[in-house]
């Protein structure tokens, strides 16, 4: 296509580039020392919340979840450079768009499958009937 | 800025809701309003291009983990009186395969700073580490498995174990298919150097690897921390 | 060293499969001969196979689609023909032959016949309408089109080589795993499915980019024309759908191949997991479909009723609006399989809704009409059999989502009039109308326009006299697939669809006319300016066929309906607006590397059904072979240099300036 392969868009930014605010490489190695300790931390975290006493036992899977989600802001934020400004919209819609996609078969998958495995005979029952 | 901006415009609302496009058209000749990616300026440029044409497609891979997962999710439960996970899980291969891929991701990183720099040397050494830590983490994740297997774990043994290796295991491919790709650039930026075409393939291949980072993230915390308690 | 493979995979003692085999490998042979011998293989290898031309994609997969569209009517015809005459008798088609057809039925319609015509002519004119050069990763494309052939190669080869599924179009467990299919016939099913659906997907990739990041100038959102915004859903439906059914018929090759319990009978497995996540994928699928075909129709009945669409912003936010809800409507395909009232009525209720979306378009489609001055062409005469029979299928459809009705109704003829009457009244008469209208903007010459009605009207006849009495032969409780019956109240109403059969079978006859006729009259029939209908988006400001860069210079658009803008201003001053300053144009290069990658894939492909090992480790080398190869190009695009371009557009300036003095003084 006829248009410069190599310009920046005034406008527009795709994801990922560590150029796009222009960081000196001191700012750009800080971005992912930060996002590396933070990372670190999390999951230390995680797997912390798991082996102590610290939350109340029902409450773990929530926690671990919430780690999770926090920690892989981390990875979005500071490694993939995904930001809220005006030039990164479309990125950050596509990524709402898979995430809710992402809900919706996992939670909705879980939702009707409990039902159904509530519901109907569990299968070893089934083919011992047919013995 | 374009002229039709009034002094209102980008301060208070960059996003420019509630504009009518008619408005903003109105008359001939107005010029290309640098609104976000609302197309006015005419085709994106390549780098735009390709990296979010690849953010599609990681969406759609995650969209594909989201199936695995939910069938994991199912059947976790269902173990048909053969091992489950608490019996099997080996935890420091588990922690050290997240510090490894954590760590990779990092080096990943910094080879992006590197290509930023358009240093030929640091580059290669960055993803050098990053291939390094990423075998070791395949390493520890094989050897996990064959123990599985060893001890009749394997993935015919039950459907919580199926979609257990089916789901990491899925992971483990990706990465991979990552260290297949990772020795082609590093290959072609040796031969090639930082060329448009292959500074695209470089970020491409950075968003790769910290999305398999981002999955694994998902994976450890509900495969192996959360399955721990069933 | 052949894995499963013997002689005695040739059906010998099947009579109807081994003549059918037989006489397509003659046709193929006799095709390729004749190209071979005629020298046109270099042509079209170079202008064909290896091109990364979106126009030259969209024919092909076009083409595809309507060959596979033939195929699957065949099926069709042995169907019906086999239930007509089974009544109390055995028929002529023996069980476990009448499942393969149904089988094959339905995978190649969907998956071979209506998604390559749909995604064809979105691949034709999308691009144009956005007025730009191509879409986003031209060679992505190419690869994704030699894909889906790869597809349907494969399952065309399960006719003469083995057998197909006998299990119904998706291949439900358990009947599907390895225990109660132990013949290769899912597996053609599900490697012909996994390798296409890749293709499917990159294609999915490739227009959200494009029509997100790659549009001329000034083309702001609202102002892409609505086959522009039902592309983008369809495509983002296929972005967030195929993942789903890859992941699904991985896990059913992992049960089949490696052993593996996700949906088996023993160890744990749940074959209901496979049914939700199959219909997961399976109801965005259907609106994968059906978007681009309201799409064209909101094109054809703008253009031919002269008039612009009526509320375009509402036809946009119902676009969106379906696209979205198209995600949380699945489980109505398995009302009856025991999820429970709150989980039905949820399911439900949002299925009705989804309706409230497609009636908007309705209502907008008619508003659109009203007032306007129609010409009933063929594409038109399309668009209005749609308005009607898809508004009955789509009633049937609420009916259905009424979960104590669909427990009644759920796999009777009912529901299979049901989605044949959507189907067909949506996209398939979606095809035809939109391969009528762009016809002359691919090929330089229009349609004939008698063989062209006379294929409408038959058609429509022939859906409603096949399908109407399988309403009621499913009210009075006949379910599907049956080879055989012998309640005596159904005899008529099968008997009438087995008529309509045949008048189908005219109306096939006449559409393979129109294109034979008009190729012979292509001179009287030809497209002198590039727009033979008077349309008003971008595409038809090009010429007929547009030249590889589509457009000259990228316009600069102002409005919605920017070719309508630049027709009127001209018709107004009676001249073109001036002459453009000329650049040189980059154009992608051709490449091969679809055509390899497919090759390699159908080797593979093949072999996994086999069980040909070693060859399954060859193609995955070769294929990443080819990657590499590919990655190490240098030269990646050509130029055109700028006084070529100029000398291009003053023709097609010429035969516009020839128009605009023969219709001197007329109104746009």
């Amino acid at each position: 296509m006829s248009h410069d392969t190599d310009r920046r868009d005034p406008g527009d930014v795709g994801p990922g580039f560590m150029d796009a605010a222009e960081l000196t490489i001191r700012e750009g190695i800080a971005r992912y020392v930060i996002g590396f300790v933070l990372a670190s931390l999390l999951t230390a975290a995680s797997f912390y919340v798991l082996n102590t006493s610290l939350i109340w036992g029902p409450g773990i899977p929530v926690a671990l979840v919430v780690l999770a989600i926090a920690q892989m802001g981390v990875h979005l934020v500071l490694f993939l450079h995904i930001t809220t400004a005006p030039d990164n919209t479309n990125n950050v819609l596509a990524l709402a768009f898979g995430v809710l996609i992402v809900a919706l078969v996992i939670g909705g998958s879980l939702w009707i499958m409990d039902h159904l495995n509530q519901n109907m005979m569990p299968m070893h029952q089934m083919m011992q009937m047919q013995r | 800025m374009s002229a039709t901006d009034t002094p209102f415009d980008r301060a208070g609302d960059p996003y420019r809701v509630g504009r009518s496009r008619d408005w903003l058209s109105e008359g001939a000749g107005r010029g290309y309003v640098h609104v976000t990616g609302h197309g006015e300026g005419g085709p994106a440029s390549k780098r735009v291009i390709v990296g979010y044409g690849f953010w599609i497609f990681l969406l759609s891979d995650i969209v594909m983990f989201s199936a695995f997962f939910a069938a994991h999710a199912v059947l976790q439960t269902a173990t048909a009186g053969g091992p489950s996970g608490r019996e099997l899980f080996n935890w420091w291969s588990i922690v050290l395969q997240t510090a490894f891929l954590l760590v990779s991701s990092f080096t990943c990183g910094l080879s992006a700073v590197a290509t930023e720099a358009r240093n030929q040397l640091w580059t290669q050494i960055a993803l050098l580490v990053t291939g390094l830590f990423g075998l070791a983490f395949l390493v520890l994740e094989g050897r996990d498995f064959a123990a599985m297997v060893m001890q009749g774990a394997g993935p015919d043994r039950s459907a919580f174990l199926s979609s257990l290796f089916a789901v990491v295991g899925l992971h483990g491919l990706h990465v991979s298919a990552g260290l297949l790709w990772l020795g082609t650039m590093m290959a072609q930026v040796f031969v090639k150097g930082f060329r448009p075409d292959i500074l695209r393939r470089l970020v491409c291949f950075n968003l790769f690897w910290h999305a398999l980072d981002i999955i694994w993230v998902a994976l450890f915390t509900v495969v192996y921390l959360i399955g721990l308690g069933r | 060293m052949f894995g499963k493979l013997t002689w005695q995979a040739i059906p010998w003692d099947q009579p109807i499969p081994l003549v059918a085999g037989s006489v397509v490998v003659l046709i193929v042979l006799a095709i390729l001969a004749l190209v071979v011998l005629k020298g046109y293989l270099p042509y079209l290898w170079h202008e064909w196979i290896t091109s990364v031309d979106h126009k030259r994609i969209g024919v092909m997969y076009t083409l595809l689609g309507l060959v596979m569209l033939l195929r699957g009517f065949i099926d069709a015809i042995m169907m019906r023909s086999q239930q007509a005459a089974a009544f109390r008798a055995a028929g002529y088609l023996p069980p476990e032959h009448y499942a393969q057809i149904f089988s094959a039925h339905g995978t190649i319609m969907i998956f071979f016949a209506a998604m390559p015509i749909m995604i064809g002519l979105m691949n034709f004119a999308v691009p144009l309408q956005l007025g730009v050069r191509d879409v986003a990763f031209p060679t992505l494309n190419s690869t994704s089109f030699w894909l889906t052939a790869t597809g349907a190669l494969l399952v065309n080869i399960s006719l003469v080589v083995g057998e197909f599924a006998r299990t119904g179009w998706l291949v439900y467990p358990p009947l599907s795993e390895l225990p109660y299919s132990p013949g290769v016939g899912v597996d053609y099913y599900l490697w012909a499915l996994l390798i296409s659906g890749v293709g499917t997907l990159m294609t999915g990739i490739n227009f959200v980019t494009t029509i997100l990041k790659i549009r001329a100038p000034g083309m702001s959102y609202l102002r892409m024309t609505i086959f522009c915004w039902t592309a983008l859903a369809a495509n983002l439906l296929i972005v967030a759908a195929f993942p789903i059914l890859t992941a699904t018929l991985g896990m059913l090759a992992l049960d089949r191949y490696l052993g593996f319990h996700f949906f088996t009978n023993e160890a744990g497995g749940n074959m209901m997991m496979f049914i939700n996540l199959i219909w997961a994928w399976g109801h965005p699928e259907v609106y994968i479909l059906v978007l681009p075909a309201f799409g064209i129709f909101s094109e054809v009945i703008s253009t031919f009723s002269g008039k612009p669409l009526f509320n375009y912003r509402s036809m946009v936010a119902a676009t969106m609006f379906i696209c979205l809800v198209s995600y949380m409507v699945w489980l109505h395909h398995f009302f009856t399989m025991g999820a429970g009232a709150d989980v039905n009525a949820f399911f439900g209720i949002s299925t009705s809704i989804i309706a409230v979306g497609t009636g908007v378009k309705i209502y907008n489609w008619l508003f659109t009409m009203y007032g306007g001055r129609i010409r009933f062409t063929t594409p038109m005469l399309w668009s209005m059999g749609f308005l009607v029979t898809f508004v009955i299928g789509g009633m049937t459809g609420v009916l259905l989502a009424v979960p104590p009705a669909d427990f009644l109704l759920h796999n009777s003829l009912f529901l299979v009039a049901h989605f044949h009457n959507v189907i067909i009244g949506g996209v398939l008469f979606a095809a035809f109308a939109g391969i009528t209208y762009w016809f002359p903007k691919a090929f330089g010459f229009k349609l004939d326009e008698g063989w062209g009605k006379a294929g409408f009207w038959l058609s429509l006849l022939g859906f409603y006299v096949v399908f109407m009495p399988l309403y009621v032969a499913g009210l009075l409780g006949m379910t599907r697939r049956l080879q055989h019956y012998d309640v005596a109240a159904w005899r008529p109403w099968v008997l009438v669809a087995g008529i309509g059969i045949i008048i189908m079978m005219a109306a096939a006859a006449c559409q393979v006319a129109q294109f034979v006729v008009s190729i012979r009259r292509r001179e009287e029939l030809r497209d002198e300016t590039g727009d033979p209908w008077n349309g008003r988006s971008l595409e038809w400001a090009t010429t007929s066929p547009p030249p590889p860069f589509n457009l000259a210079v990228l316009p600069n658009v102002q409005g919605a309906e920017p070719y309508w803008e630049i027709k009127r201003r001209a018709i107004e001053t009676q001249h073109l607006s001036p002459e453009p300053n000329y650049e040189p144009i980059e154009m992608p290069r051709n490449s091969p590397t679809g055509f390899i990658t497919a090759f390699f894939s159908t080797i593979t492909g093949f072999a996994l059904i086999w069980h040909i090992w070693w060859l399954v480790g060859l193609g995955l080398v070769a294929a990443y072979a080819v990657f590499v190869w590919f990655a190490w190009r240098d030269a990646v695009e050509y130029s055109i240099p700028a006084e070529e371009v100029a000398r291009y557009d003053r023709e097609r300036r010429r035969a516009r300036e020839q128009w605009l003095a023969q219709h001197a003084g007329q109104p746009a």
